[in-house]
């Protein structure tokens, strides 16, 4: 949901540290991430814009935004990289303005994996562990997780991109973390390389760590994460499960006429019954998608039989994450209807704010988040 | 801080940069030796005559490697400013940052590490800057005897010592200037463009300037200040100074702005 909560200025005078201290918001426990109207603006510009986050603890949670949207803005302040204009962060229950205390249990890429080009992968893992006081066998521990043992003595600069993934992922597991926060964990990876990163990340969930990863591959988001946070313009859209986002929006069922050449006829007809219908042009295989709830397929059928035309195929479709993604966000035109308002009987039509629909939506699964 | 030392010292000791890096420095020690050997019996840049007894002092042997501290100086500048500049660019600084949240633990690491790194240099620098006025100095006549003494040691144990010294300083140049720039091809130019032409041409035009400069003042130092009108001990004091203000700036900015590339 839409952050309301007016954001603090930051206490930064010396005089008040031990009082901003006692001021501070408490997390909640279960809140690996958790954030309270952080803001950081840049001149008069917010790139990101009082958001509230939580994040449970042991969560597979997916940030995902369109490009500029906030999300590495978001992710280096709670990495302790830059320092927020006002409000409050927390990661691991500790405050983001004092990453010492919580940095040893967090692994991180973000930004893509960067690494000294003239090392050795190995060679940039060891300078990483030496930092963190860590010995070689870890090193050869990640290495291996990642699959990336037998080139682990070649350089940097020569790794494929999708090689550089997998040492930017094994630098984050480095300290065995409670939290591991991946900008793009995919990016640049094959089938296979995704499918085994999906798999690790899946399994290291699953071992009671918390994983936070930004992507743009929503299919991939879908696919393994369990929750969500959106934003768009620094703000923050959604959060809370995926399931509850997608059961929010609005159903379709699409209806594939025997001949192709019926296909303009069926949406006329279905538009006459007072039905929103995607254009057909849409659909290169003659199917007409009609916003309606998956109960009144018969309906349809029958209306379609009576002007004679016999459909091929009916089936109900749920937009996808990446659908829901580019409607909320403002990729494509907004069709995205709360359930309720979607019948075969009565037209319906977009909210102003496709946003609206994701807020109202999602408003219970935040309030369970913990948002205030 | 131990810990930042001996990471870092991972990406100093990679063969390219260290063996490249080393290459140079004893580059340019042996031609301040050859040279300055070679022009015994002539006149040096300023026009005071090099002879064979004034070479044949105890303090002879180090001629040749005080002759180019200018150029070890911006050896030591430009590896700094590179180093420092190239986590910036490189985005290795955030890597770094979350492994050891600690900015000023890791930044007086990475000094530490680069300290160790010149002093390996310059003592390369002054063996070879030394075996080469060695081997020189029999052909143009110049007596050695001096060299080996106690005081002949001596004299190379201060040469190295003034020389690291100044090349210490440039290198301070080299932080202040990678951490401001956050990249090593502006913070080595930039560097380099006021240690070397700026200040030159300062204090060819308002000569009191040299006393005052922290490259100049570098220089003198190198030198055991022969031949400036500074004193030594005036000259090692400002530079001292000149120093904890640049790594003071270098520090707080570190420490306190935004890693943002």
């Amino acid at each position: 949901m839409t952050a309301e909560t007016p954001a603090r200025p930051p206490r930064t005078r010396r005089g008040s540290r031990r009082q901003a201290r006692t001021d501070l918001p408490r997390p909640p426990a279960d809140a690996a991430i958790w954030s309270q109207g952080l803001t950081r603006c840049y001149g008069t510009r917010h790139s990101v814009d009082r958001i509230d986050i939580h994040v449970p603890m042991g969560a597979l949670s997916g940030f995902v935004g369109p490009n500029g949207a906030g999300k590495t803005t978001t992710l280096r302040m709670l990495l302790g990289l830059i320092k927020p204009s006002a409000g409050h962060g927390f990661v691991l229950g500790h405050p983001i303005e004092r990453p010492a205390e919580y940095l040893s249990r967090v692994g991180a890429m973000i930004e893509g994996p960067t690494f000294h080009p003239g090392l050795t992968g190995r060679a940039n893992l060891r300078m990483l562990a030496r930092l963190r006081r860590l010995g070689p066998e870890r090193v050869a521990e990640t290495l291996s997780m990642v699959g990336l043992a037998s080139r682990a003595d070649d350089r940097f600069a020569s790794y494929s991109l999708g090689m550089k993934q997998r040492l930017g992922i094994a630098a984050a597991l480095l300290p065995r973390p409670d939290l591991l926060v991946l900008d793009e964990p995919t990016n640049g990876l094959d089938p296979a390389g995704i499918r085994e990163i999906r798999c690790l990340l899946k399994d290291l969930a699953g071992g009671r760590m918390t994983v936070f990863v930004s992507s743009h591959l929503l299919s991939e988001v879908e696919q393994i994460c369990d929750h969500l946070v959106m934003i768009r313009d620094g703000r923050l859209l959604f959060q809370g499960h995926v399931t509850e986002l997608l059961a929010a929006e609005d159903p379709r069922l699409v209806l594939t006429p025997e001949y192709s050449c019926d296909a303009a006829r069926l949406a006329a007809l279905l538009g006459d019954h007072g039905l929103r219908v995607d254009p057909p042009e849409r659909s290169p295989d003659g199917s007409v998608s009609v916003h309606a709830p998956e109960g009144s397929a018969a309906n349809l059928n029958r209306i379609a039989m009576s002007a004679g035309i016999a459909l091929r195929a009916l089936r109900a479709c749920r937009p996808t994450l990446e659908e829901t993604f580019l409607v909320a966000t403002g990729g494509v035109d907004g069709d995205l209807i709360p359930r309720s308002r979607s019948s075969p009987d009565v037209p319906t039509e977009s909210p102003d704010d496709p946003a609206d629909l994701l807020t109202a939506g999602a408003t219970a699964s935040t309030s369970a988040g913990g948002n205030s | 801080m131990t810990a930042a030392l001996r990471a870092e010292w991972i990406k100093l000791g990679r063969s390219r940069f260290f063996f490249g890096t080393l290459a140079a420095v004893v580059s340019v020690a042996t031609l301040g030796a050859v040279l300055t050997m070679l022009s015994v019996g002539r006149r040096d840049y300023d026009g005071v005559p090099v002879t064979a007894p004034a070479m044949s002092r105890p303090d002879g042997v180090m001629q040749g490697l005080e002759a180019v501290s200018i150029l070890l100086g911006v050896v030591g500048l430009a590896v700094t400013a590179a180093v420092i500049g190239a986590d910036y660019t490189q985005g290795t600084l955030r890597n770094q940052l979350m492994a050891q949240p600690h900015r000023l633990r890791l930044l007086a690491g990475k000094c530490l590490a680069l300290v160790t790194f010149m002093m390996t240099m310059i003592a390369a620098a002054t063996v070879v800057a030394a075996a080469a006025s060695f081997a020189i100095a029999p052909i143009r006549g110049v007596d050695t005897a001096a060299w080996h003494s106690l005081a002949g040691l001596t004299e190379i144990g201060k040469g190295y010592l003034n020389v690291l010294a100044s090349s210490l300083g440039y290198a301070t140049l080299g932080l202040l200037a990678g951490v401001v720039f956050r990249s090593p091809a502006a913070a080595v130019s930039v560097a380099v463009a006021y240690a070397l032409p700026l200040e030159m041409l300062v204090s060819r035009i308002f000569s009191p300037a040299e006393s005052w400069l922290p490259a100049r003042l570098m220089d003198a130092l190198a030198s055991g200040a022969r031949g400036y009108r500074i004193a030594y001990e005036a000259a090692g004091l400002r530079i001292l100074v000149f120093c904890a203000a640049a790594v003071a700036a270098a520090l707080v900015l570190f420490a306190r702005r935004d890693v943002t590339s």
